[in-house]
């Protein structure tokens, strides 16, 4: 450091000294100091138990999971039911059925001179 | 190695080493809040408990001074951000309320060459105190400012070419 910088420097310091840093004591200090920091830490614990709990509720309410898919067997279901068609009404009481008992026709089907036999 | 007082979240800070460094880091504090004693005090508790959370992390990689000094400077600076805001919006709606928070600032002392230091721009005023009365080096004092090396350099500098002339002109008046 130049002389020039050092007698600069001594001015200014000796206007710093009437200024001076007297203060609280470093312990003064630190107690409050650890205070605060275990208020902030209760705080955080607070906070943190409270969302804990809010999102606890929060999956409680809307978080249930879907209800298990249930299969049903066709055996028990083709067991468990019976359809008609709506037509059977229609159907004389005897159920004849005009497919199985198709009426013979005696006539030939064979052509003879432009007429059937 | 860790001492045996060291921090629980911070195990290179000891409370031995941070008492030894109280009164200077207390004195910085001091000239942070314009030598609000109040400020300072609350100003130091509030380093003391990043300290002590570990939400300020010491890592060796500079002296413990520098970086306690740093932890003061940022929470200061974020301190006068919110008050800087909070007074924007007073200022915005209640202009009375402004003239009344500054008259009830403390006066300051104003000797001689210190009252000099005070007329300097923030950066200089600070990198003079720094080096000047917190014997730092310019190195130092610009991790402390959260300048670089040649940023701080350069304030320097300006700051002494600035109080040389200042004190000539008194020299010269009076």
């Amino acid at each position: 450091m130049q002389d020039s910088d050092k007698r600069l420097r001594d001015q200014v310091r000796q206007g710093w000294v009437g200024i001076g840093d007297a203060g609280p004591s470093f312990e003064t200090t630190w107690q409050a100091a650890q205070q605060r920091h275990a208020a902030g830490r209760r705080l955080y614990r607070r906070v943190a138990g409270a969302a804990a709990v809010v999102a606890a509720v929060v999956i409680a309410v809307y978080g249930q999971p879907p209800a298990a898919e249930s299969y049903i067997e066709v055996a028990d279901l083709l067991e468990s039911t019976y359809w008609t068609a709506p037509s059977d009404a229609l159907l004389p009481d005897r159920q004849f059925d005009i497919y199985q008992d198709m009426p013979v026709i005696f006539e030939s089907t064979e052509p003879a001179g432009g007429a059937l036999l | 190695m860790r001492d045996s007082d060291a921090l629980d979240n911070n195990p290179h800070i000891s409370r031995s080493a941070l008492e030894a460094i109280h009164s200077q880091v207390y004195g910085w504090a001091l000239s942070r809040c314009d030598f609000d004693h109040a400020t300072a005090e609350d100003l130091m508790q509030q380093a003391y408990v990043e300290l002590l959370s570990g939400n300020a992390r010491f890592d060796n990689k500079s002296t413990l001074r520098t970086f306690v000094f740093s932890v003061v400077q940022n929470l200061a600076r974020s301190r006068f951000r919110r008050v800087s805001s909070r007074l924007r919006l007073v200022k915005k709606y209640h202009r009375e309320a402004i003239v009344q928070s500054v008259e009830t600032a403390e006066p300051l002392a104003d000797d001689g060459v210190w009252r000099a230091v005070r007329a300097l721009p923030a950066r200089q005023r600070d990198i003079i105190e720094l080096v000047f009365c917190r014997e730092l080096t310019i190195e130092q004092a610009s991790a402390v400012m959260g300048v670089t090396t040649g940023t701080g350099r350069v304030h320097y500098d300006r700051a002494k070419k600035a109080l040389r002339e200042r004190l000539q002109e008194w020299a010269e008046e009076e």
